[in-house]
């Protein structure tokens, strides 16, 4: 018995001509956590899906113990042993926990007939509770938050027997706690043997969890190796190609709150958020920090007026913004970049000129008509001043990767001269590269006196860019922290609620 | 808000408790005219009209929960009827009454069958697909029919109408059975959670490894199959077959599944809904009927289902807005 696992072994893929995958070949070992990194594209959800049983590769075979396997299906790899949580949720809106943990692969009664109920309850209960998780398994998935429904996606992939589980970015939308909680388990299902392909862009959980780590580049292998015998610098170097700063602390302006743009005032939603007041100031970067579910989105929803709010008071340039109106917020010069930006964002089928010139129409507007060439140039300018490929401005929005998804959706609100800005966390998802990108523009863009209100569980990211951090906990302003002193370790202690520590590993 | 209000509103999101109240007030307001609304025979006879699209809405509910439609049951309902008159008159084939019944069943599955192929390896959708089977069928059914009614049945076919079990008609049995089998499907078969979940996403049910084809094709066979089957227990009801049976049945049915709470983006719905919204939808006419008012009755029986969809859509959207206010989505 060799300590191998799987070998992959020249693995090549293709779509319509384009190279997902060259000549990759690696291994992995039994019981080790293996990293995959790489930037968006360079191959890693099509590796995982091969892996998977997704898609099945051009050319180029798999071992599993030492024997080729094929998998032409899901079924097929799951039979073998591999279990894989993907990038994407694939967890059913309309069905509870139970049934979202068990479809497919349903424990079933008189001869696979009928499904035993209480069996599936029960093991469900037990997974989630092993994710230190207290979910209502009886109402749709819809009807809970991100972060639960992920965690349901989870439990799903860590409960069958697998030998293989691949995890294709599990804490995306995870919160501190449950980040540590699930990195805890990881290690645990190490432990009992089981080996763990982890894709996260989150390099301090490489770091602080892998064994290994496999650096894939445009489609090929990089390296394979220790993950002690790297740092952070080196690791996103072999990543990309080339040398990237890590997010450095902007020079923040001077007096900026003296001129306030954006002006909350004790805005309350009953059940949601309470007495939310702060200001942001021309050329100024207010962080908003706290844990899934503190209120964040949830404050900046209603500051935008997509949702409604009890009491409170939003202004924009001292213009006031009535409850609920969106176009009102729009005209006063507020943008907002979403969280969900494949939902929220942008209009997906459309192409990139389309999404750009959206919130600008009016503007663009003669006589009813839209007044095309004034609409080719503004998109042509911001595509440029975003770095995204020209080549692309007809594609639809769909087919880009999710650093430029991100950086459109920016460009969407720019074209409209907004005078303040709301990004909900404006790189998740996006990797080293294109995150670099994205901050740059934060950057620019704030240099040029636009007041910008940061929603960011990326504390690092927080930290570099805002002047002023706010710390919700449970829909409260827990406090304020200055940005250029504030470390991390005084946020996540403003944002975790009373006697709640973290699980320490 | 207050307490009440909210729970009020809570009671009013669920559809059945909406459809429940417009049956009873139905009800109500038929036995203020005239009592005898409520006498056994009557009570019957609303069922047995209820039988027919209750079966077929069965499977058409099955459909749109897997996020398709089928709009094509009336013209294949025509086509079956068709070929049961042919087969079985004793002006055309005399074929035994059983032989007729076999066929007309086999057929109807095997149309089915071939509407969920289109769909799910012909890669067309549902409604063009549907919206061709609708006109096709009917066609198809003239053409055998050569526009005249089809008489001289058998005896056997009529006595089916006739028969009951326990005093309870046939095709009140048929449609009994045809809802438990279909509750059954739905709530305790992993068959059942499959539609919804592949409903709910395409996207997550292809990770989970679920057969979109082959649960496609089950839905669609299963209405066909049910097509039959009210065929079977709707065409005996009368002395001949009638060139424009089925005219508008299938609109009827989506109305039903529809009213009845089942979103047409898929994955949500209740069997409960649909059987509810088949009775109010049923009801319209002997209710119309009762208050004796001639050729009026006939003449309103539509305007106020179009009414009561309205009605019930319309309630819908207020309600959810009302409770969506203030609550985490």
């Amino acid at each position: 018995m060799t300590n191998r696992l799987v070998q992959i072994r020249d693995l090549h893929k293709s779509f319509a001509g384009v190279h997902a995958l060259r000549d990759v070949s690696f291994d992995i070992r039994r019981g080790e956590v293996q990293a995959l990194c790489g930037e968006n594209g360079a191959g890693k959800s099509t590796l995982i899906k091969i892996l998977s049983g997704v898609l099945e590769p051009d050319e180029g075979e798999i071992l599993f113990e030492d024997r080729v396997v094929e998998f032409h299906n899901v079924h097929a790899a799951e039979a073998t042993g591999v279990a894989a949580l993907h990038q994407e949720a694939t967890t059913f809106p309309d069905l509870n926990a139970v049934d979202n943990m068990f479809v497919g692969r349903e424990i079933t009664r008189a001869g696979g007939l009928l499904l035993d109920r209480a069996e599936m309850r029960r093991k469900t209960l037990e997974a989630l509770e092993r994710l230190g998780e207290t979910i209502n398994v009886a109402v749709p998935l819809r009807e809970l938050p991100l972060a639960q429904r992920q965690m349901v996606g989870i439990a799903r992939a860590v409960s069958c027997d697998c030998r293989l589980l691949i995890m294709d970015e599990p804490t995306a939308s995870l919160s501190a706690r449950e980040t540590t909680i699930l990195l805890t388990l990881v290690r645990q299902l190490r432990d009992q043997g089981v080996s763990i392909l982890y894709v996260s862009h989150r390099l301090e959980e490489v770091f602080e969890t892998a064994d290994r780590v496999t650096v894939l580049r445009d489609g090929e292998h990089v390296t394979t190796q220790d993950v002690n015998t790297l740092d952070k610098e080196e690791l996103i170097r072999l990543m990309v190609g080339r040398d990237v700063k890590q997010p450095t602390r902007r020079e923040t302006g001077s007096s900026a709150s003296d001129d306030p743009v954006i002006e909350v005032q004790e805005l309350t939603c009953r059940g949601r958020f309470e007495r939310i007041t702060f200001t942001v100031g021309r050329g100024e970067v207010v962080g908003l920090a706290g844990l899934v579910g503190a209120g964040r989105s949830e404050v900046a929803r209603a500051i935008f007026g997509i949702d409604h709010y009890d009491s409170g008071h939003v202004s924009i340039h001292g213009q006031t913004i009535p409850p609920g109106s969106t176009s009102a917020a729009i005209k006063a010069g507020l943008g907002l970049v979403p969280e969900d930006r494949q939902h929220e964002g942008l209009v997906l089928p459309m192409s990139v000129r389309d999404n750009v010139s959206l919130a600008s129409l009016q503007a663009l507007t003669r006589a009813s008509l839209i007044d095309t060439r004034q609409e080719r140039a503004l998109v042509d300018a911001q595509i440029e001043q975003l770095d995204v490929r020209t080549s692309l401005i007809h594609a639809s929005a769909a087919t880009l990767s999710g650093g430029n998804q991100q950086k459109l959706v920016i460009g969407k609100w720019l074209a409209c001269d907004p005078k303040a800005l709301i990004l909900d966390e404006p790189t998740r998802g996006v990797d080293v590269g294109a995150k670099a990108q994205v901050h740059g523009l934060i950057r620019r863009l704030v240099e040029r006196g636009l007041a910008t209100l940061l929603i960011s569980s990326d504390l690092p990211e927080l930290l570099a860019l805002s002047d002023r951090i706010f710390v919700l906990c449970e829909g409260r302003i827990a406090g304020e922290l200055d940005g250029a002193t504030a470390t991390q370790a005084q946020i996540l202690e403003l944002a975790l609620p009373d006697r709640r520590v973290p699980a320490v590993t | 808000m207050n307490r009440h209000l909210n729970n009020l509103m809570m009671l009013l999101r669920q559809r059945e408790f909406c459809l429940l109240t417009l049956v009873g007030a139905t009800v109500a307001f038929a036995t203020a005219f005239d009592s005898a609304f409520l006498a056994f025979g009557n009570l019957r006879d609303i069922l047995v009209r209820c039988a027919p699209t209750a079966i077929v809405a069965c499977g058409v509910m099955l459909v749109v929960v897997t996020g398709e439609i089928d709009i094509s049951v009336g013209s294949l309902m025509a086509l079956l009827a068709a070929i049961l008159g042919v087969t079985i008159s004793t002006n055309e084939w005399a074929w035994p009454t059983w032989a007729g019944l076999l066929i007309v069943l086999t057929f109807g599955t095997a149309v089915g069958l071939l509407t969920g192929a289109l769909v799910t390896f012909g890669r067309v959708p549902s409604i063009i697909v549907t919206l061709g089977l609708l006109t096709a069928l009917r066609g198809i059914s003239t053409l055998i029919m050569g526009g005249e009614n089809i008489d001289r049945l058998p005896p056997g076919l009529e006595s089916l109408s006739k028969v009951g079990i326990l005093g309870v008609p046939i095709s009140i049995w048929a449609a009994a059975v045809t809802v438990a089998l279909t509750a059954a499907i739905i709530s305790w078969t992993p068959l059942g959670r499959r539609l919804y979940a592949l409903g709910s996403s395409l996207h997550s049910a292809r990770f989970a490894g679920l057969s979109e084809h082959r649960l496609k094709l089950f839905v669609f066979a299963y209405t066909g199959f049910l097509t039959a089957l009210a065929t079977i227990v709707d065409v005996p009801r009368l002395p001949k077959i009638e060139a424009g049976i089925g005219v508008g049945f299938e609109l009827l049915v989506v109305t039903c599944v529809v009213v009845g709470g089942v979103s047409i983006a898929g994955g949500r719905g209740r069997l409960a809904g649909v059987l509810l919204a088949v009775v109010l939808m049923t009801m319209i006419r002997p209710v119309l009927t009762f208050m004796d008012i001639g050729e009026a009755g006939e003449k309103w029986t539509k305007a106020i289902q179009g009414m009561f969809i309205l009605l019930a859509v319309l309630i819908d959207s207020i309600v959810s807005r009302q409770t969506r206010r203030g609550t985490p989505p």
